[in-house]
């Protein structure tokens, strides 16, 4: 399997090259176009209780689909729904990635995921819910921004902080505590930050450049109210 | 081999270098299988490490050395791998070991508990709803103007009226007239304008609009052998009015159906369902509680209406026992013994009154139903 980012940017599509046999599991609806050899089947990953854990738990799609290379090799292309960057990260096996609700866009069929719960704290106010995929296993996991996505790296007790709405994903080596922005409360509000997240490595926390949230609220505006 | 572990330092990337660990008698031996490093081993004493507790749930083990490039450190999450370890690691560990074992320990009991708070508040708040919601209603409903009432009560009724015929006046018009006035006479403090309205229909069925508009069907009045029966339908409607109960289903449901749309986000449905609400009140169906008041207290008001409330209880006994025709009536008030049982007794408790009977013959207001065909002489 072999995966390529076309049109970089705002407005990415991932060509995977499947060879004959090989499947790759993608979310509900992100299949663009594909060979006439790829067979397109609905999975609920994890079972009907996973399925339904993760759609009412993380919001994410209750099917995955799965795209197989069943009538010789083929490509597919996919796309997420949301303009933003697409990053390809190869697990090993060893690296587990916690990523938030809308993060995953398609993933290797040797990979696994699941739902996790959170702490009450970060359920609470880490704004990504009380429920993230977990995925672990071993190839090639395609996540999905809201913008640009951005890599930090983190050393080993290496601290950082991050707006918790710009969250994607970080890997399973790394803790976060949620804390205030600033050290009143009034004023963590104001500042236009309220809760952040201070991580600490090692580890890698890829963030999104923009904050889907934010954004909504931004064009409700524009919006004609309908009656 | 498959890599167990993840090593961290200034010469691998942030992601960590995927590595084997291996426990021997005196340390641990590390061997990468990162590109660049291939093959490459470490071997540390047990003597230079020190372990706890880390990563994003506390189920890490960490295991950190000093290295000649520096500080390395190691994250180990495989049981197996954990357990040799402890096990093969001189004494000198074992309290860093305990550490963090309780440390992983505290988090888990700390979200444990934290969980079960959580889980317990929504609990005692749904329970608290559960049981609450019916003084919660009676307080909202006790806030609402009877004119409001009337409002919505009239709207209803000119729904409902559209499909209907409407018998405007004859003996049988007369004598509900007179049943009304005789019952509405001994309600004190009556807010409430009563209006009867005697739809044609087979259907046997009465109903009570909120606000004082009383339906009851020519199929009601057809089935009823005498005006008394009659009339303790009627008593049980007007005490449905008088008690509200229309509104308090209509508040319970709309504020279900409101805590329903809320939780699912559809304000577009919760729109929709105040247009709903006149179409509710005609399928309105009352509760068990507020069957049982309308009963007892409409057995009392016949009781101080001087009308016999015999004809009450004899009428839903008759009903109950067949299952002729259309009983709509029926359906919305689900006779058992029990029920009449529980009107008897509570007639036995009035003190005796001797009733006086109405002006009208009950017969001949049946004959002008078109019930019995008159027999030409």
């Amino acid at each position: 399997m072999k995966s390529e980012i076309l049109y970089p940017g705002a407005f990415p599509m991932v060509r995977v090259d499947l060879a004959a046999g090989e499947s790759i599991k993608a979310e509900s609806g992100a299949m663009v176009a594909c060979s006439p050899t790829i067979d397109i089947e609905s999975k609920m990953e994890g079972g009907f209780l996973g399925a339904l854990s993760r759609k009412f738990l993380t919001g994410e799609k209750f099917f995955f689909q799965t795209l197989r290379a069943s009538r010789g090799s083929g490509e597919v292309l996919l796309a997420p729904t949301v303009p933003g960057e697409i990053v390809i990260l190869e697990l090993d096996g060893v690296n587990e990635y916690m990523v938030q609700k809308d993060g995953f866009l398609a993933g290797a069929d040797a990979i696994v995921i699941e739902s996790k719960m959170q702490s009450l704290s970060r359920g609470l106010l880490g704004g990504e819910g009380f429920f993230i995929l977990k995925i672990s296993g071993k190839g090639t996991l395609v996540l999905n921004s809201f913008g640009a996505i951005h890599k930090i790296e983190l050393k080993p007790d290496q601290e950082y902080i991050v707006d918790n709405s710009h969250l994607v994903a970080w890997s399973a080596t790394t803790s976060y505590n949620i804390e205030k922005a600033t050290s009143g409360w009034v004023a963590s509000f104001t500042s236009g930050e309220g809760f952040v997240c201070r991580f600490r490595g090692p580890g890698l926390v890829y963030i999104q450049s923009r904050n889907p949230g934010s954004f909504g609220a931004w064009i409700r505006q524009f919006i004609p109210v309908s009656e | 081999m498959i890599s167990n572990a993840l090593c961290f330092g200034n010469e691998f990337p942030a992601s960590g270098a995927p590595c084997v660990v291996q426990v021997e008698g005196d340390g641990l031996t590390i061997i990468f299988e990162s590109e660049g490093t291939e093959g490459a081993r470490e071997v540390i004493l047990f003597s230079a490490l020190t372990v706890s507790a880390g990563g994003l749930d506390h189920d890490h083990l960490v295991v950190k050395w000093a290295h000649a490039l520096g500080e390395r450190t190691l994250y180990l999450k495989n049981h197996d791998v954990i357990r040799a370890f402890r096990q093969a690691a001189p004494d000198q560990l074992n309290a860093p070991f305990e550490q963090a074992a309780e440390r992983v320990r505290q988090v888990r009991q700390r979200h444990r508990v934290l969980w079960a708070a959580v889980g317990g508040s929504i609990l005692a708040l749904v329970l608290g709803l559960w049981f609450g919601a019916d003084l919660l209603v009676e307080v909202a409903v006790s806030r609402i103007p009877v004119e409001w009432e009337q409002k919505l009560g009239d709207s209803a009724y000119r729904d409902f009226l559209a499909h209907q015929e409407v018998m405007k006046e004859g003996p049988a018009v007369t004598a509900l007239g007179e049943m009304t006035q005789r019952l509405t006479e001994q309600i004190p403090n009556n807010p409430y304008k009563f209006e009867v309205t005697v739809v044609k229909s087979d259907v046997v069925n009465a109903f009570a609009l909120p606000g004082g508009h009383v339906v009851v069907f020519t199929g009601l009045m057809k089935k009823a052998d005498s005006g008394e029966e009659v009339a303790g339908v009627m008593s049980h409607e007007l005490n449905h009015v008088l008690q509200r109960h229309g509104l308090e289903r209509i508040v319970k449901s709309l504020g279900l159906m409101t805590a329903v749309a809320i939780v699912l986000g559809d304000q577009q449905g919760l729109v929709g369902m105040m247009k709903q609400v006149g179409v509710e009140l005609l399928t309105l169906k009352f509760g068990r509680e507020q069957e049982t008041e309308a009963d007892v207290k409409g057995l009392q008001l016949l009781q101080r209406a001087k009308i016999d409330p015999s004809g009450m209880i004899k009428f839903f006994e008759r009903l109950s026992e067949k299952d002729e025709g259309r009983m709509e009536w029926l359906s919305t008030h689900p006779m058992s013994t029990a029920r009449a049982e529980r009107l008897k007794a509570e007639l036995a408790a009035l003190p005796k009154k001797s009733p006086e009977p109405f002006t009208f013959e009950w017969k001949q207001v049946q004959a002008s139903l078109g019930s019995q065909p008159v027999v030409a002489p």
